[in-house]
């Protein structure tokens, strides 16, 4: 195989990498999105949280003299998920529920507060500095000649695909075969009707907020061991790419998000590959507009019926 | 309802004049020397730097007696490194009728500033914005006791181009005016000296991910790569490439000279190059400042915190010189005289500029120290 | 009581659990590694603080809002003065008293004071045109920013390129914006409310984005540096004239002083937003400015009366953008130097926060956003570490207990008596 192969090799795995993470932010938007309609703004402040409990509590376990990888990783996303469902829970509790039912533009203003907030709140918790951690997961794969350009995989990006992977078969269990994720699908179809009915909405939108921030949870923990550096404006640059990626995939469906997710990251990887780094965001923000103007619904989004 | 506003309006403007009068009650005795930098704001800790070596210098001053006879008075004027409070801050420097400014930090906050410093008549000895554009307007009043991003470029191309003579070059920069103009002077001086620079990029500040552009600069083949820019974006750079097998040696200017890349980049930092200053903080004719700032419990160690010393002690010097603490005098006695400052013997050009300011090669280590490879 | 007890003991350990590991413990750098910190006993009584009070407040919760209601409302305006404000004669001295007082307060305050109420009427000025697409139309402009920056690279690139003065510059700038306006408008207005705020998001970034790549056009991250100041009528407000011009004080034969062009800048904003009032008071009472009102309310309805929806959304769009251009002109003359940092994300925020602060769709709301939003940090710069964490409080709270703003919007209207 030639070289421009690999080349084209690795810049895609690159972009599957961030593109999984950003599907996993991405899902948070369009679950939330799916039920009651609202961009909740401050998802990508979430998964901020998520990596800073991530860093606190590696770093807890490593003075514990726990050194196993599995056993450090799956305390971590154990302990962040915990805490950012309880962030999702309050925030949908404080911000958005009192807003229900009016003018669209109320909750969306009432989110970007919250995403202010939620980033000084860090801020000042934490201080603005950069926070690094040392590599926890070495070494990788080399696929390719010895000589010559060979793409490499890394084993935290084997790690990144695994375990999206199996939140996202979770996901779609949970969705598609329990009571609760009937429940939900219900209420994405109609909220009013599925009240009437006899389920709990409001229960059922909280659960969404906390599932959402749970999976952001897991992109914060797999995005801040992968960089290995986090600091409080993190939230902002994710959460616009991730709504980006939701958007792109169409909003409201969970297949799209991962769709859009994987896209937005390979377009991302190809542009600086290829092009120049420097044109990346303007690539992704283009590649929005573009897909929004030829089909605003998304790639699998169900186009919208305005109800009187 | 008439009166109503009538009476707020009279109300209002008693507050506001007497706000106004207030200001005009300063001692006669005193010379003021506005400190405008970052009190807030993102960049707040460089500010931080600046104020403390700017007071150290007046209490030195003071304590040594003062200048002909008056104290020095700093006064600190926050302008968050945000170009339209600069000029926020400017407007209120020259109603406080304060004649001598240090600051202030940012390029692009000082920018705007000196135009209505110039255009006043007061006189701004910036100690840390180090963008060429700031002097390169035919201003009288504006000095600065730091190097210019254009001579970091070429230290660094020397460098290159003499001791480790690679084939191919990547020159990578942040976008921003220190790091690109930094980038581009070392370009210019690579190419002048026939090595090929393949890659000349930008990268977003504030971005994590440099996978992509790492696995070009590992196609094209580059066997040394600089980077202008701010140890964050580096250290993130230098750690990924670790991770996928790219081992060219990097460097950067002073923005990467920073323990924090060591904590982020981890064994990657290692042998990486950095251009800074002399290390005032470890020159022995500094010892008593040392002390002098460990004993206040703060930090001698930033990169701004001797040049605002030295800035404050050249205003003083001049205002001597001079004879007389007209800015006009002060700034003609900057051009013609040589300064004796912590940061070493200082002179400016026409331009405001100093006449010489080096810059030192170091190699950084893993664990956040460096050792100088030139004079 | 005990009804509430689950819920309250839910919500106790929920704040604990939100801020026992992110606010009780510190992540500190220490030369190269990693430690952590515990935050101090006194963040730990915070917390435990917060925790008791919410437990507390979600036990007692119904005694509480019986309370609450036993409270006397807060006292209306009294029916004679909402008879007088009503009446267009008296609405009509107050903005004369205002404008009159804005026109006398220069000349007894110093130059700093009409420096900051310049800066204060370019936020006014970008409150007022970005209210015609948010507060009017009803449309979310996130990237408002973007066209801020082009009227002030507008003119800031014609006066290095071509010598061009400042109102012609004026002119081009805020042509250029309505044309930015126009045609990012065009393609994205057939999106739905939200939708569309994050494309025009987008649009503020990519503009930022494009300015700083363009070195060879745009100076990049380096700025634009002397910019003109404007002059009047071909006087210039400056200690030497340039050549073949002639300056204010040789004009008038007074002596230098150089809170003149202070105060010229300031009388300069004053205009520009007063025009700017008078045209969007103007619009208002004609058919488009009706229609934008009638689109916000309702656009299923607007759309079976035969209003196009979508030409509507642009006039407002362009419009809104215009004044934006106007505004970054302005801005560009004042400071003398641009850079695209002046034209980030934070500074949509902020207008979008002044608009909202005030009350979408009212004038007299934002100009006192306006107001409190610049003066602010200016006042209470001890608690600008705070500043923005209570902005973003503000926002919230402003959202559920009054999502109509401080001054809602009244528009004369008629009641039917009984």
């Amino acid at each position: 195989m030639p070289d421009w192969f690999y080349y084209l090799l690795q810049q895609l795995l690159n972009g599957l990498t961030v593109g999984s993470t950003y599907a996993l932010i991405a899902i948070g938007y369009t679950m939330v999105y799916g039920i009651i309609g609202m961009i909740n703004f401050a998802h990508g402040e979430v998964y901020m949280i998520g990596s800073y409990i991530a860093f606190i509590v590696l770093a807890a376990l490593a003075l514990m003299g726990i050194e196993s990888l599995p056993l450090l990783i799956i305390g971590a996303l154990l302990v962040s998920m915990v805490v950012t469902s309880a962030y999702g829970y309050s925030i949908e509790r404080v911000a958005y529920r009192p807003l229900r039912g009016g003018n669209r533009l109320i909750p969306l203003i009432s989110a970007i507060g919250m995403s202010i907030f939620l980033q000084n709140l860090v801020r000042l918790a934490q201080g603005s500095r950069d926070i690094a951690m040392p590599n926890l997961v070495r070494g990788g794969l080399d696929i390719g000649p010895a000589t010559g350009f060979h793409a490499t995989l890394s084993y935290m990006q084997i790690i990144i695909f695994v375990v999206t992977l199996i939140s996202m078969t979770l996901l779609t269990l949970f969705i598609t075969r329990s009571r609760m994720g009937r429940a939900c699908r219900a209420c994405a179809e109609d909220l009013k009707m599925t009240n009437l009915l006899g389920i709990n909405t409001n229960a059922i939108i909280a659960l969404t907020f906390v599932i959402g921030a749970a999976l952001a949870a897991v992109a914060g923990v797999l995005l801040g061991m992968y960089y290995g550096v986090i600091n409080p404006y993190i939230g902002f640059m994710a959460g616009l790419k991730a709504f980006t990626a939701a958007v792109l995939g169409g909003i409201g469906s969970i297949p799209g998000a991962v769709l859009g997710g994987l896209l937005l990251g390979v377009a991302e990887a190809m542009t600086s590959g290829y092009f120049s780094a420097e044109y990346k965001d303007v690539v992704a923000f283009s590649v929005l507009i573009l897909v929004l103007l030829f089909r605003p619904s998304g790639i699998l989004g169900r186009p919208e019926v305005e109800k009187v | 309802m008439k009166k109503i506003h009538r009476k707020a309006l009279s109300q209002f403007l008693a507050i506001t004049t007497l706000a106004g009068a207030s200001s005009l009650t300063l001692a006669a005795d005193n010379i003021k020397i506005a400190l405008a930098g970052p009190v807030t704001g993102p960049v707040a800790q460089y500010g931080d730097m600046q104020f403390t070596g700017a007071n150290m210098a007046i209490e030195m001053i003071n304590k040594a007696g003062g200048v002909n006879g008056a104290q020095l008075q700093g006064v600190v004027f926050d302008d968050a490194c945000d170009p339209k409070q600069a000029v926020a801050v400017a407007n209120r420097i020259v109603n406080e009728g304060i004649s001598f400014v240090v600051g202030h930090l940012c390029s692009s906050s000082t920018q705007p500033a000196t135009d209505i410093y110039e255009d006043e008549g007061i006189l701004m000895v910036t100690p840390a914005a180090t963008s060429p554009d700031i002097t390169n307007r035919g201003y009288e009043l504006v000095f600065r006791t730091i190097g210019l991003d254009s001579l970091q470029g070429p230290t660094a191309g020397k460098y290159i181009v003499e001791q480790v003579k690679p084939n191919k070059v990547a020159v990578i920069h942040d976008k921003q005016q220190y790091g690109e103009g930094i980038a581009t002077a070392v370009r210019k001086e690579l190419t002048e000296a026939g090595i090929e620079v393949p890659i000349f990029d930008g990268i977003t500040a504030g971005d994590k991910n440099f996978s992509s552009l790492i696995a070009r600069l590992r196609q094209s083949g580059v066997d040394f790569a600089y980077f202008g820019g701010y140890h964050p974006e580096l250290g993130l750079i230098l750690r990924q490439a670790r991770e996928q097998g790219l081992n060219i040696p990097f460097m950067g200017p002073e923005g990467v000279g920073n323990s924090d890349i060591s904590a982020i980049a981890g064994e990657a930092a290692e042998g990486m190059l950095v251009t800074l200053p002399k290390a005032f903080d470890e020159d022995p004719a500094n010892a008593h400042l040392v002390e002098a700032f460990k004993e206040r419990k703060q930090d001698p160690r930033g990169p701004f915190v001797f040049p605002s010393y030295a800035a404050v002690q050249v205003i003083a010097d001049g205002i001597r010189l001079a004879g007389s603490d007209d800015p006009t005098k002060v700034a003609e006695a900057l051009r013609s005289n040589t300064f004796d400052t912590p940061t070493g013997k200082l002179a400016f050009d026409e331009k405001g500029d100093l006449k010489d300011f080096n810059f030192v090669v170091y190699e950084w280590h893993a664990d956040g120290s460096k050792t100088a490879l030139t004079e | 009581m005990m009804r509430n007890l689950k819920p309250a003991l839910i919500s106790a350990v929920v704040v604990v659990i939100l801020s026992g590991l992110l606010m009780g413990i510190r992540l500190s750098q220490q030369g190269t590694s990693l430690v952590l910190v515990g935050a101090g006993a006194d963040v730990a009584v915070k917390i435990a603080g917060a925790a008791l009070f919410i437990f507390l407040f979600n036990l007692f919760r119904d005694q509480l809002t019986a309370l609450w209601l036993k409270v006397p409302a807060l006292p209306r305006t009294p029916a004679a003065f909402s008879i007088l404000a009503a009446r267009p004669a008296a609405h009509r001295l107050f903005w004369c008293f205002l404008i009159a007082a804005a026109l006398i307060w220069p000349f007894l305050t110093n130059r700093s004071n009409i420096d900051l109420a310049t800066l204060v009427l370019i936020y006014v000025m970008l409150g007022l045109g970005l209210n015609i697409v948010v507060g009017l139309a009803g449309l979310l402009d996130l990237g408002y920013v973007g066209f801020y920056a082009v009227g002030a690279y507008t003119y800031a690139l014609l006066a290095m390129y071509f010598g061009i003065g400042f109102w012609t510059g004026l002119v081009a700038a805020g042509a250029m914006a309505a044309l930015f306006g126009f045609l990012l408008g065009f393609p994205v207005l057939r999106l739905r409310g939200d939708y569309l705020a994050i494309v025009t998001l987008g649009f503020g970034e990519i503009i930022r984005i494009l300015l700083n790549n363009f070195t060879s056009l745009t100076n990049g991250p380096n700025g634009i540096g002397n910019i003109p100041k404007p002059e009047l009528f071909g006087l210039e407000f400056s200690r030497r004239a340039s050549e073949g011009a002639q300056t204010f004080h040789e004009f008038f034969g007074i002596t230098f002083n150089s809170v003149h062009r202070v105060m010229f800048l300031y009388f300069l904003a004053l205009l520009l937003v007063l025009l700017t009032l008078f045209v969007i008071n103007r619009l208002l009472r004609m058919p488009v400015g009706r229609a934008w009102e009638a689109l916000r309310e309702d656009e299923v309805a607007c759309r079976s009366l035969g209003i196009n929806p979508t030409a509507v959304k642009l006039n407002a769009f362009t419009i809104g953008a215009t004044f934006a251009g106007f505004a970054g002109c302005f801005f560009a003359a004042r400071q003398g130097f641009i850079s695209p940092e002046s034209f980030t994300f934070i500074e949509s925020a902020i207008i979008l926060a002044i608009v909202v602060l005030g009350g979408m769709g009212s004038q007299l709301g934002v100009i006192l956003a306006a107001i409190i939003m610049t003066l602010l940090p200016e006042v209470a710069r001890q608690f600008d570490e705070y500043r923005m964490l209570l902005f973003g409080l503000l926002m919230v709270l402003m959202m559920i207990w009054r999502p109509q703003g401080l001054l809602p919007m009244k528009r004369p209207h008629m009641e039917l008596r009984t």
